[in-house]
């Protein structure tokens, strides 16, 4: 199935280690990066992607407002968080704010993928350290 | 003959977007992938790299640690520490490791293929604040202290300072014990020593003193969005 990505991270060498997870799967296409919400925001609206992957602590505008934003702005897009808190209590704010699915970076070489494909078919996916992996149908 | 380079970085997502980086270069070969820093060292003695790449803020074994001991092992070992801040104390620790390049990870995509060509190259690299720092004499032995420095605290050793850092990452003595091969009540005699040394009364004085000292690093919550006029707004 092909999946439209749209990376958001102010690290450019995170961006790049996901692309190049994400690209290793037929048909997944990443059409654009942005480094921080507002630029993730004005992207989402150009390039319209399937799933946004969207770190939490960036510049300008963090990325919990920008999901809060977004939520409004483009309903259709799913929203998957890859980010170093491995807190349950972010991960709520997370989901409150409108994503479909939380995983933490230090697995993410091992969740993204999964993650990934679940949002983009609407289920919910979750993945901290302290807890097992979740999906949601 | 390939110039080869071991990444250590506790994030495989990083280390991914850092072979990506380095082995667009001809002639570069990235030989092998460590999670922290312990096995960075390992890592570096088996497989003898011309550069190796070290995250700061790795568990078990951070990155300045890490520098410390590889250079003390082997003077050769060419070492580039990435890092998210550049702070005075993070720079100060990093050269007096050992490190010869120094890199901000937010600039890594920018400045870390001239960092390795200039160890490459028997030069150092570090980023333009390091230079700054080196100009102002910060670095020259004999330097006057800044009259808003903290007093020194005592000097651990670096056994204390390893079983420093896994204490703060809440391991209990006997973890300890198993991941540094040594007995229990061997951890728990350096930890009183530790405890004594530093005047403290908790692990929570000790967590304190591993943040402040960069022996481990933390992830602040996000502060809030600044409140831009031109920003986008809700529909």
């Amino acid at each position: 199935m092909a999946i439209r990505i749209l990376l958001v991270d102010d690290h450019p060498i995170v961006r790049q280690g996901l692309k190049t997870l994400l690209e290793g799967r037929v048909g997944w296409e990443v059409i654009g990066e942005a480094s921080d919400g507002a630029e993730a925001v004005e992207k989402a609206r150009d390039l319209n992607p399937d799933v946004m992957v969207l770190d939490v602590t960036m510049p300008r505008m963090n990325g919990l407002e920008a999901c809060r934003l977004l939520r409004r702005q483009s309903p259709q897009l799913e929203i998957l968080f890859v980010t170093q808190h491995d807190s349950p209590q972010m991960m709520r704010e997370a989901m409150d704010a409108g994503a479909r699915g939380y995983v933490v970076k230090s697995n993410a070489a091992r969740d993204l993928l999964a993650a990934v494909e679940a949002v983009s078919q609407h289920r919910v996916f979750t993945a901290l350290n302290s807890r097992q992996a979740t999906e949601l149908h | 003959m390939k110039l080869r380079i071991l990444l250590a970085d506790d994030h495989e997502i990083v280390r991914r977007g850092l072979r990506s980086l380095l082995e667009k270069r001809e002639g570069w070969e990235v030989c092998g992938e460590a999670s922290d820093g312990r096995e960075a060292i390992e890592k570096a003695l088996e497989l003898r790299p011309d550069v190796v790449i070290v995250d700061i803020g790795m568990p078990n074994l951070n990155g300045l640690d890490t520098t410390r001991q590889l250079v003390q092992l082997d003077p050769q070992f060419k070492v580039i520490v990435l890092t998210i801040t550049d702070s005075d104390q993070v720079i100060r620790e990093a050269l007096d490791a050992g490190a010869r390049g120094f890199v901000l990870k937010s600039d890594a995509a920018r400045d870390l293929v001239t960092a390795v060509e200039a160890l490459q190259n028997k030069r150092m690299f570090f980023t333009p604040r390091v230079n700054d720092l080196v100009l102002a004499g910060f670095l020259e032995k004999g330097h006057a202290v800044s009259r808003t420095e903290a007093p020194k605290l005592p000097t651990l050793t670096t056994r204390e300072r390893e079983i420093t850092q896994l204490l703060a990452e809440g391991n209990s003595s006997k973890e300890v014990a198993s991941l540094l091969n040594l007995s229990t009540k061997t951890v728990e005699t350096h930890r009183s020593n530790i405890m004594r040394k530093l005047g403290f009364h908790s692990i929570r004085d000790l967590v304190v003193y591993a943040i402040k000292n960069n022996l481990i690093q933390i992830e602040l919550p996000p502060p809030p969005s600044p409140k831009s006029p031109t920003g986008p707004t809700a529909s």
